[in-house]
Formats: structure tokens, sequence, C-alpha cells
């Protein structure tokens, strides 16, 4: 039976970025920085095209929210093999996930997907919160940071990692499911793919974001680590170290 | 009498047989009109001016119709693989963009003003600027930006941009050139393919733009497959760049001469101010030195302790580093043609630079502009020959850049035999419009000419303003795979003193003496092509390998 | 009721020593605001909460039953939800473990509001609470404000050093919900020997490239466990190389930490994994490369063989911890 599925990706400063705040003192100067489609969304991605061959059909749509530029990002998930890509249209620098989350709920709501993948977690802000908050709104199943996949039509099975083991999760479909790295292997988007890209469908409906309570006071540089010291070289060192540790920073 | 040794001795042969393939593009080629093949200022000029004139034509209902046009970039994005210094002649911007001021061009400022200096290990000379180096309504800027910027304008007049492909080899039909195949990625360390493999992909045009940049690995193809000859073989120099955040402004365009490189050898330095507070830096040395000890990186980072370099230095940051060869041979080393069947070449890859006045890029905008208006024709015209495409010779012929070419024929050349003799010939070079020295000054390939081993390095970086080769890979942004098969070609039983002389000119300390043996460590490699000119043969790996750098 | 609820995780009838970091957390909050912390436990029947007074909740409330034994997403969020709209707390606060990861963004969605995720620090100003966030993997601080109420704060394991702050809570029942049906954890498998998740390691023994093969990660696992209840960590590098698991990277696309020592062995520190652990309190680096990036945020550092130093580390700790 063949699956409709949308991926909600983000674009995001490549993750080798030095981060530099801007002027306004609130979010990072962008004055080249480069951006990528967030990798966590990467495997959100090959995840839905994988079950889309699995499936022998069905249709993939790349949904983002952010600037303009951001259909530069949708075009990669284009390239890999999605469908149709659609831009919720916004310049605002968004913290307040929920508010993003709306945003995705509305769009998505009357789409009629069998599976919402996600990355997650975005390297950017770093909230991990995008997908479980989409699951709520629509009420639909989720499960968060999956490493594992199972589906049958109308219901699947998940891994996902929790500390020092390992949840089983059954679910239905619709669901919503976020991704963790090791859930497969992206591809590398071929020639012929990013070709196609161009010709594929983008949508870009601009948007209002509705904030929920929260905002930026400020965003700074994490204080400098103070200088270290090379206490030796060689095995020798090693006793000065566990000195150092013992004596010095109480870590042992 | 010391031991000397020839480093073309012990380079392995062109490996023609991999660079050209006479065989049929595969089932899943991608046809495509024409193909630029690099995507830095000369291919994505040429692929703009030729859809803008694609565009022209189809408005006029000229009835060309749609004309795919592409442009293949080994970089992970456009502008990773771009170094330049940069001062940049606008005018090929203005030709390009005829309703755009120079403000919109992607240029960080004007040129302030501008001081030349003869240094001394601890004075700095000032000395009037030659003539060929003036700069003056000209802009500082960065390459790696100007080739995004290219590549967004290029994108909205629908060319297909493709960065993260290296084309690999040249498809041939007889003489004529079909098309290029694009180098796989995702091989393992033996070359059998793993998790992410892509194969390689056929890329067929009517005709393929050679725009490879430095020491093309298919230009060489090209080359020596159709026997294309040229006066004197192509040199080459190594440049070293870094970019600093600087508590001091810069206000001035510096050049120097003279120390740190030994009078024998030809070169020079830069420091542009590209913001405020950020000043590009760089150490450009000739590859022809007899000294086989010379370590272009090294000498930049002695040379960063030189006082007129550390008081803006100081306290400052090193954001970035990089480097990159230049093709310095001038007119008598540019191909006899530079065009064939199906083919053009175009910019550094046809050894377009203009070394007196230290510009290329010019250069390389203009030819890939006249490349595309000899491509136009011959579409227009559906005759794709060589007979057609040579419009473009003679385009580039009657252009300013031949004339300014000849006019600095024998500059370079004249500095063979050192700095000193070199600047007089050079002056009398200058003053009489290139005629003294009389006729074609002869130039070895730098790989011909004998070295003598050098001595091991004292030097020891301080990691604040000096840095070793392995910190500078990592500020390169290099993201190369360790796992990807070996790309640069060796002879064997390289001696020690061949395989220290590839370790001191590598910048990127690729090579390393170790064990009695040469030991290579590849995934260092930032693409500068030192090597290939002098040993170690470069060849293409995956997409997205080597430096990823920002600002170059 | 002014105040905080901390929800207080247990792990198969146990509580987490995470817990006890949130409700040192809430407490202080609540200390700001003149407030009050209940506690809500949510679990098996027969949970030890004893220690919950000891470490500063005035109330606690727990919701047995059998079936919450492994977190339910559906039942963990309504009642935990039902349990927010019912006392009115100003800010509902949960550890960014895999739990509350989960749970946390469900519950702000639930409620419709605003959410504040692996936050560091907390603090109370002009009667509003604020909050600071590692973003971009700890390469940057972002300090928020959250206006609405309540609000939805998950805090990041090992940035609060938990304190006792004794007094008597009272215990109350509250209702179980049934486990919603559509979404159910069915098991939780566990590795043999349950090994230590980095994320909340208080030490971490991290391994890179310089190990040259995965064979040779023996050595970080030998000296880990000589360390006792250290985790093992792994750079992206040999992660992608597959050498080593994804749970255990180190890094932007992997955990970021904060563990109270953490040895990088063979790691040259290229900055997305620097972002991952330079919260560390303190940093040993041991590289054979004495200008590698990673000695540039270490406290301190030996340069030299691995091979010949790691051993040696191994073998004076066990002296020390058999002395």
């Amino acid at each position: 039976m063949p699956l409709k599925i949308a991926v909600c990706i983000k674009r995001v400063p490549d993750t080798e970025t030095r981060i530099k705040p801007g002027a306004d003192g609130k979010s990072i100067d962008e004055a080249g920085v480069k951006f990528v489609l967030n990798p966590y969304d990467e495997f959100a991605v090959e995840e839905a095209l994988r079950r889309r061959e699995a499936a022998g059909g069905g249709e993939i749509v790349a949904v983002a929210v952010g600037p303009d530029a951001a259909q530069e990002t949708i075009r990669t998930a284009l390239a890999m093999g999605a469908d149709r890509g659609v831009l919720l249209k916004t310049d605002a620098r968004v913290v307040d996930s929920l508010a993003v989350a709306r945003l995705l709920a509305e769009d998505l709501r009357p789409g009629g997907y069998d599976l919402l993948l996600f990355g997650k977690i975005a390297v950017d802000d770093s909230s991990h919160a995008i997908g479980p908050m989409v699951a709520e709104l629509l009420g639909v199943p989720c499960v968060s940071a999956i490493t594992a996949l199972d589906l049958t039509e109308s219901a699947g099975s998940a891994e996902r990692e929790i500390e020092g083991g390992v949840e089983v999760v059954e679910f239905r479909l619709p669901a919503v499911l976020t991704v963790e790295k090791g859930l497969n292997q992206p591809r590398y988007p071929a020639l012929k793919g990013i070709m196609a890209a161009k010709k594929k469908p983008l949508e870009v409906k601009p948007v209002e974001l509705s904030g929920s309570g929260i905002e930026v006071l400020e965003l700074a540089l994490p204080p400098e680590r103070r200088a270290g010291r090379i206490v030796g070289e060689g095995p020798d060192a090693v006793p000065a170290l566990i000195a150092a540790l013992r004596n010095e920073a109480k870590a042992l | 009498m010391p031991r000397t040794f020839v480093p073309s001795r012990y380079q392995p042969a062109l490996p023609s047989e991999q660079v050209i393939l006479n065989e049929r593009p595969g089932p899943d080629a991608i046809e495509l009109d024409v193909l630029f093949v690099g995507g830095g200022p000369a291919g994505l000029a040429g692929a703009i001016a030729l859809a803008q004139l694609v565009a022209e034509d189809n408005e006029r209902g000229g009835g060309l119709g749609e004309v795919g046009i592409g442009v293949l970039e080994k970089g992970e994005r456009l502008g990773d693989h771009c170094l330049s210094g940069t001062v940049v002649n606008p005018r090929p911007f203005r030709e390009l963009f005829p309703d755009l001021h120079d403000r919109d061009f992607p240029f960080a400022a004007p040129v302030p003003g501008e001081s030349v200096y003869v240094l001394t290990a601890s004075q700095a000379i000032r000395v009037p600027t030659p003539p060929t180096m003036r700069n003056h309504g000209f802009y500082v800027a960065s390459l790696s930006e100007m080739a995004r910027w290219l590549g967004d304008q290029a994108e909205k007049l629908g060319v297909n941009v493709f960065p993260g492909f290296p084309a690999a080899s040249l498809l041939a039909d007889g003489d004529r050139v079909i098309g290029v195949r694009t180098a796989a990625s995702g091989l393992d360390r033996e070359g059998k393919p793993s998790s992410g493999y892509t194969p390689p992909t056929d890329v067929t045009a009517k005709v393929t733009v050679l725009a490879e940049g430095t020491r093309g690995l298919l230009t060489q193809g090209y080359l020596a497959w159709q026997r294309i000859d040229s006066p004197n073989p192509q040199v080459f120099a190594l440049g070293v760049k870094e970019l600093w955040e600087t508590r001091r402004p810069l206000n001035v365009v510096v050049h120097t001469m003279g120390w740190p490189l030994p009078p024998s050898v030809f070169g020079g330095s830069f420091m542009y101010p590209l913001e405020p507070n950020v000043v590009a830096l760089g150490l450009v040395a000739a590859l022809d030195a007899h000294d086989g000890g010379l370590d272009t990186h090294e000498l930049f980072q002695r040379m960063k302790l030189h006082p007129l370099f550390r008081q803006y230095l100081d306290g400052g940051e090193l954001l970035e580093w990089g480097a990159k060869t230049i093709p310095e041979g001038g007119y008598y080393s540019l191909p006899d043609r530079r065009h064939g069947d199906g083919v053009v070449i175009v910019g550094d890859a046809a050894g377009l630079v203009n070394v007196p006045a230290l510009k290329g890029i010019h250069y390389a905008m203009q030819s890939g502009i006249f490349a595309a208006r000899a491509i136009f024709r011959a579409l227009k015209t559906a005759d794709t020959s060589r007979s057609a495409l040579a419009e473009y010779d003679r385009l580039l012929g009657d252009s300013y850049v031949m004339r300014d070419l000849y006019r600095t024929r024998n500059m370079r050349l004249a500095f063979r035999h050192g700095f000193v003799r070199g600047t007089i010939g050079a002056g009398l070079a200058t003053l009489t419009g290139g005629r003294v020295p009389a006729g074609r000054i002869a130039m070895p390939l730098d790989a011909a000419v004998p070295r003598t081993p050098g001595n091991a390095s004292a030097f020891t970086p301080d990691g604040k303003l000096t840095f070793s080769k392995v910190d500078a890979v990592f500020r390169s942004g290099n993201a190369t795979r360790d796992t990807i098969p070996a790309h640069l070609v060796t002879a064997n039983g390289i001696p020690r003193d061949v395989a220290e002389f590839y370790a001191r000119m590598c910048p990127a300390g690729v090579y390393e003496w170790v064990d009695g043996a040469l030991r290579i460590n590849a995934p260092n490699c930032v693409d500068c092509k030192a090597t290939d000119v002098l040993g170690p043969r470069w060849t293409p790996r995956e997409g997205g390998s080597g430096p990823r750098y920002k600002r170059m | 009721m002014t105040g905080i609820l901390a929800f207080v995780e247990q792990r198969d009838g146990a509580l987490k020593r995470v817990s006890l970091e949130t409700l040192t957390a809430a407490r202080a909050i609540a200390d700001l605001m003149q407030g009050s912390v209940t506690a809500l436990v949510i679990g098996p029947p027969g949970v030890d909460t004893s220690s919950l007074g000891t470490y500063g909740a005035d109330r606690v409330v727990v919701v047995a039953d059998e079936r919450l034994r492994l977190y339910q997403p559906g039942a963990y969020t309504a009642a935990t939800a039902a349990r927010v709209r019912e006392e009115g707390p100003a800010a509902a606060v949960l550890s960014a473990t895999a739990l509350g990861k989960d749970l946390g963004p469900r519950l702000a969605a639930r409620l419709g509001c605003a959410l504040a995720s692996d936050v560091t620090a907390l603090a109370f100003e002009q009667g509003q609470i604020t909050v600071t966030r590692p973003v971009y993997a700890g390469k940057a601080l972002l300090r928020l404000r959250v206006t609405g109420r309540p609000s939805v704060i998950t805090i990041r394991p090992n940035s609060v050093t938990p304190v006792e702050r004794p007094r008597a809570a009272a215990v109350e029942q509250g209702s179980a919900m049934p486990a919603e049906g559509s979404v159910r954890t069915v098991a939780v498998k566990e590795p043999p020997g349950a090994k230590l998740d980095v994320a909340e390691a208080s030490i971490i023994v991290s391994g890179g490239r310089g190990l040259k093969e995965p064979a040779n990660f023996a050595l970080i696992e030998e000296l880990a466990a000589a360390i006792g209840g250290a985790a093992v960590g792994a750079s992206r590098a040999v992660v992608d190389a597959g050498w080593r698991p994804h749970a255990d990277q180190v890094g932007q696309t992997g955990k970021t930490v904060s563990p109270n020592l953490y040895i990088a062995v063979g790691i040259s520190g290229a900055i997305q994994h620097v972002a991952g652990m330079r919260n560390a309190k303190v940093i040993v680096a041991i590289n054979k490369d004495k200008d590698a990036p990673i000695f540039k945020i270490a406290d301190y550092g030996i340069v030299g063989d691995l091979f010949e130093i790691v051993p040696r580390l191994t073998q004076e700790i066990k002296k020390l911890r058999a002395g």
C-alpha cells in the first residue's frame, strides 16, 4: 500500500561552524555561515525514501519552517528523492518550539499522512521538541529518537535508546517518529536527483508565528576555559597527572 | 659538491589512460548542451554569460530553445576550493552585470591605498609601487564568496550548478570531447563500494569547458592527448594564505618582496584588509627553487613574526588557512590552442594569470565570457567543431587579456636567475613594454630543476602567531573522510632526500619520511596541486573532500 | 499553588539519581519565589520516595500502577498534565533524560505552554523564571525569560549538584490514568552488563582516531573499568567509521555531556567534538600531537604515545584503588 509521508526538516548552520553572536546580541552572526540540511533530518528523509521504496510507492513531502533561503534546504531533500516541498516562510528567528510545532501541525493536519518523520533534534537550538509537540497537537502517537523501525500497514514497532538500554515501543499509524543517528545511512543526492529536484514543486506559504511565552534575553559565547597545562610527555607523566587530578582538581 | 636530484625523475607519468576515456556514455548519462568543469570564476562567469545570451536569443525569437548548461564543482559547495589574495579588477563583473553597480558585487571594500615594501629580517623598506602593481579602483574581496555569489546568479538564470561532483575523466569520441565522467563516492580504502556508495555519472555535452583552475587534471590530459604544446612549459608558484581577526585595523593593501624568501626565489607576500578587523595575508613562492628544503608554509609562519605583520596579528586570532598553486608562466606558457573539437579551456586551467599585476580572476572571468560567446555562436550554427570554437581564441587574442599578457611576457621569466637580476630584468621589461629583454626567455619545467636536499627544520610554531601544518589543515576546514582510497600517486622507492623535499614543499603535511619510507597522509591534502607539479600526481577523490574554505 | 512541580523519574521502581538534581533545582527556584515543591512520581507501586523530602520536596504525589512501570508516553503525559492543571505551579521541571526529552515537549504542547529544554542554569529575576541553555551544541549559551505560566523546563543531567534540604514531605496517592492505547512501551532491553550512558556519567573516558583500530578500544574500556563508574565515549570519526555505536558519540551530532571528569584519548579536538564536552568540569587530554586543538581546552595534558600512557594510567589508578 502506498505511503504518504511528511518529513519535517530544518535549515541549520553546519556543525563545523564557528558561532559568533550577532549585533543584536540575541542571535548568531550569519555572515559567512554555511547552512545545511539538519544532519538528523537527513536520516529522516532517508527513512522516508526507504519506507516508500518498501511500500512500493507513495508520496514524500518535505516541510520546513524558515526564511526564503530554506528553499535550498528543501531542494536538498527533493534531490535525495522527496516528491515535493512546502516552505512555511517566516524570517523570525524562532526559539519558541511550540510556535513552530503549531505552524507545522496546522499545515500537516489536513494532509492525510501515514507517517510524519522528524530528525530527533536540530543541531542549532537543540530543543528536541518539535516532533513530540506536533504529535501531541495532532493527537497521534509519537516515538522519539528511534534507532530501529518495523512497519506494517497500520502499525509499527520502534526502538529508542534510553540511558543504558533500549525501549521497544509499539504504535498505530498515523504516527510521528523522530529519528536518531544510526537508523540508516543517508544517501548522497545523485546528479540525476539534483537535476530532477529543480523541477519538483515547492510551495511557499507565508506564515505568522504566535508565541507561547518565552523570549530571548541574550545569546553569548560560553566562558572560555582557563588555559590548562601539559603535565609532561610519555608514560612517565602519569603520576604527575594523577597527583594533579587528586590534589588540585579533586576529580579522582 | 652537494648531492642533487631532479624531481621529474621520481614523478609518475600522467595517468592519461584514466583521464581520457574513449568510451560511450553510460545508459544513465545526463545530457547537457554545455558543461563547465569547475565552479570557479571562469566557469561560473562563462555559464552566466552563456545563459544570458541564450535568454536574449529566445526573447528575440532566435529559435535556439532551451540550452542545458551545467557546472560541475568538486568542492562540497561553491567557493570551498577557491583561494586567491584577493584584490579583484571589477571589469568583467561590470560587463556581465551592466545593470548592477560595484556596490552590488560581492566585494569587501575598495582598495583604500597601497604600500609596497622590501623586507629584511628586521626591517621593512617602503618602495614606490611598481606600475604593474597599482590597484587603485580595484576591490578587496574573498574569492570563495565571489564564487558563491556568481553561483547564485547562475542558478537564477537556470544554470545547473552541481557542487560536490569532481570530474574524473574526459569522455572522447575520436578527437572530440563529448563530456565527462564524475568520480565515484563512498569507496572504502581498498576502492570497493561501501555504505553511501554513489557510482560515477556520465555527463555529456556538445561543448565541455575546462575551467578546472590551476593544474587541472583533465586539462593536462587533454593537452597531452592532443599534443598541444606551448613555447615554454607552464611554471607554478605556491601560495599559502591565512585569514586573521586582528585587534588593530589595517587600512592599506600591503605587498612585500625579499625576506623571508631566499634571494634566489621568485615571490612575495600580501596583506589585505577584508573587514576593519579581518585581514587576509599570504606568501607566494615559485616552485623552481634549487633549495629542496624550501618550505613555503614555514617561511610564511616565520614571516608573521616580522614587525610589519606582527603589529596587526598580535592578540588576534587565526580564522582560516589555505594553500593553492598559481600558474605563473604567462604568455609563453599558454597552450598553443585553447580549443578543440567540443572543448575550450579557460581561466587558470589555460594559464591566464598576469603575474606582475598579481591578478588572474578578471582574466578567468573574461575568458569564460569569451568562451560563452564562441559557444553561443557554435550552438546557433549547430557546429561545435574545433574550427567553430576557434572563435574563442580569436576573441581572447583580440582582447586586453592577451595584450596585457604579451606586454608582460618576460617579466616572470626574468626572475629565473634570482631576485636582483630579476628585479632589473623585470624593471626593464616594464619600462619597455616587454620588448627588453629581447625575445623569449626560456624556462625549464619546474620538475626538471635540480634540487639540493634541504636541512631539517628548527622551527617550532608557538600556536599563537605561528602554526604547524597539522593545525593549519584543521583551519582549512578539511573534512575528507580518512577511509577513502589514497588519491595521490607516487612512484615506488622514493629516496629519503626526495621524500623530505615533498614533506617540506607540501603545505598540508601530507608527506612524511617515517621508518625509512615515504608515508602519505592523503586525507590532509587541500588540493593545492604543488606536488602534482613536482612529484606525486593528484587525482580526484570523492566529492566534498578537501578543504572547506569560507572566505579565502 | 505558587511553586514548582518536579517530575521525579524512576527506573524499574527505583528513583534515578538525576531526579535529585531536578528536585534540587526545583527547590532553589521555589525558594526564590517563596513557593513550595511538589514531587510527582509515576511508576509501579512500591517506589521508595523517602529521599524526596530529604532533597526538598514539600509534598510527594505518587501515581502508582504496575502498568506504569515503563514509560508510557500517553499515560505519563496525561497524569502529569492533570497534576499541573490541578496545582497550577509556575513551572513543571523534568530531567532532560531520554524520558524527559520526550515527555517535556508533549506536556508543553498539551498544556499549550512554553518549553525550555535542556537548561543548565535557572534563576528567578523580577518575578519571572530565566533559564540558560546551551545551543549550537554548547558553542553558545542562550538566556531566555519564561513569560508564560505555567511552563515546562527540562534540566540537563549533571548540571546541578544535589543538595539535601530535609523536610517532612507528606505523601499522597494520585489517581492512575489508564495507558493510552495508540502507543505503548512494551519492553526495555538492557544490554548484558548494562553500560553507563555518557549523558549521565560523572566520568567519561573517550577514544578517537588515535586508537588506530576498533580493537584498541579495549584500552579505553580497561581504563574506565579501573576508574569505576566511568562511561566510554567516542569521537564522531570513530563512530562514523563504525568502531563504536552512536550512543557513545560525544559532540554536536552525538551527545552533549557535562561530567566531572572527561578524559580524551587520541582525540584531536574537532570543533564539533569540543562543543559536546567543553562543559566538563575537568578535561584531560592524551595525544601524540602537541599542537592538537584538544590541548587548548584541556586542563591537563600528556603528550605522547597513548599506547604507552593509557596502560600506565590504568595501572596507576588500579594501584590507587587497591591502596
